[in-house]
């Protein structure tokens, strides 16, 4: 049996690990949804390979936003920002998670006092 | 399956909202029940593990790749529906406001299939196969792939009602390939509830408990 906290190490390890081998690994080919947009577009058929030039046509969107650093890379530094940008997103996955119950056991804390 | 924002028109995109804040609401009233200190590193690794998995595409062939998308895993480990919803909810914000994967406009939409669709399908499918085939393997695997595909559905019908696809190659081309993501979704579904009752064996009656009751 593992202690708790060894076990969050071990966890946030693991993750830091497997969104590593991600970088190097990850297969480029569009997910479900995209190949579906592609397929309908015209650019792939539904069983067929991916074109190297295709790309998703997308409407006009009524906003646009810039995310920090848009699908995980670092603009300009590669697969060391790729890294980066994993380690950033794990490290605030775990601390959203943690920040988001310590929360919601102080809330909880207060209603109890009233 | 994560919707970028120019994929649904705002209306629509604003009544997935809402329909998402009644179950992040539910989601937020059960982890004020169920949560203390105690479950705090399974809720931390749980959404570390799924936001890195989930970067980890995986080539399905036709032209496709898919990751594991998590609700099943999130609701059995944590023995509820509305666990999935709260894990997902906050992965989905993280990859949506830190790196643009899933809109903000579409977050709504995201958190509906992924979270709750995937975490009600999950879950209640997990219970139900438990119960008839007594199989912690068996069943994840089976619900995992469920919670997989029922969702890319409901994306392809969203994505029919915000004209971006037509719906039956929509249908089509996304339960095809979620059919073959969702083996994907199963077997990393058992080994990481393995892996998490090996690490944790008190988590193996929340696991079983669940399923009974």
């Amino acid at each position: 049996m593992m202690d708790n906290r060894t076990f969050l190490i071990a966890g946030i390890i693991i993750a830091l690990a497997v969104g590593g081998l991600a970088v190097f690994l990850a297969s480029s080919n569009p997910d479900g949804l995209e190949s579906t947009a592609l397929m309908v577009q015209g650019q792939k058929t539904l069983t067929g390979d991916t074109p190297s030039d295709a790309e998703i046509q997308e409407p006009e969107s009524a906003v646009s936003y810039n995310p920090p650093l848009p699908d995980y890379t670092l603009e300009g530094y590669g697969k060391s920002g790729d890294l980066l940008a994993m380690l950033v997103g794990t490290i605030l996955a775990v601390l959203v998670a943690i920040g988001a119950v310590k929360l919601l056991m102080m809330v909880r804390k207060t209603d109890r006092q009233d | 399956m994560h919707i970028p924002d120019a994929f649904i028109p705002l209306p629509q995109a604003a009544v997935y909202w809402l329909i998402a804040l009644i179950f992040i609401f539910l989601s937020i009233r059960w982890a004020r029940k169920e949560m203390s200190e105690e479950k705090i590193p399974l809720i931390a690794v749980l959404a570390a593990g799924i936001f890195a998995i989930q970067a980890f595409n995986l080539p399905v062939g036709m032209g496709t790749s898919g990751h594991l998308v998590g609700g099943a895993l999130a609701a059995i480990l944590l023995g509820s529906p509305f666990g999935a919803v709260f894990i997902l909810t906050l992965v989905l914000i993280v990859q949506g406001v830190l790196f643009g994967d899933g809109g903000i406009t579409t977050m709504g939409a995201n958190i509906l299939n992924m979270g709750v669709i995937g975490g009600f399908v999950g879950y209640y499918s997990f219970q139900g196969l438990m119960k008839a085939t007594k199989s912690m393997p068996v069943s994840a695997f089976i619900a995992a792939w469920l919670a997989c595909f029922i969702p890319a559905l409901a994306c392809a019908v969203e994505m029919y009602l915000a004209g971006t696809f037509p719906l039956v190659p929509g249908l089509a081309a996304m339960g095809l390939y979620h059919a073959v993501i969702g083996i994907i979704e199963g077997a990393i579904t058992v080994v990481a509830i393995r892996l998490v009752i090996s690490a944790k064996p008190d988590l193996q009656s929340t696991v079983i408990r669940g399923a009974a009751a």
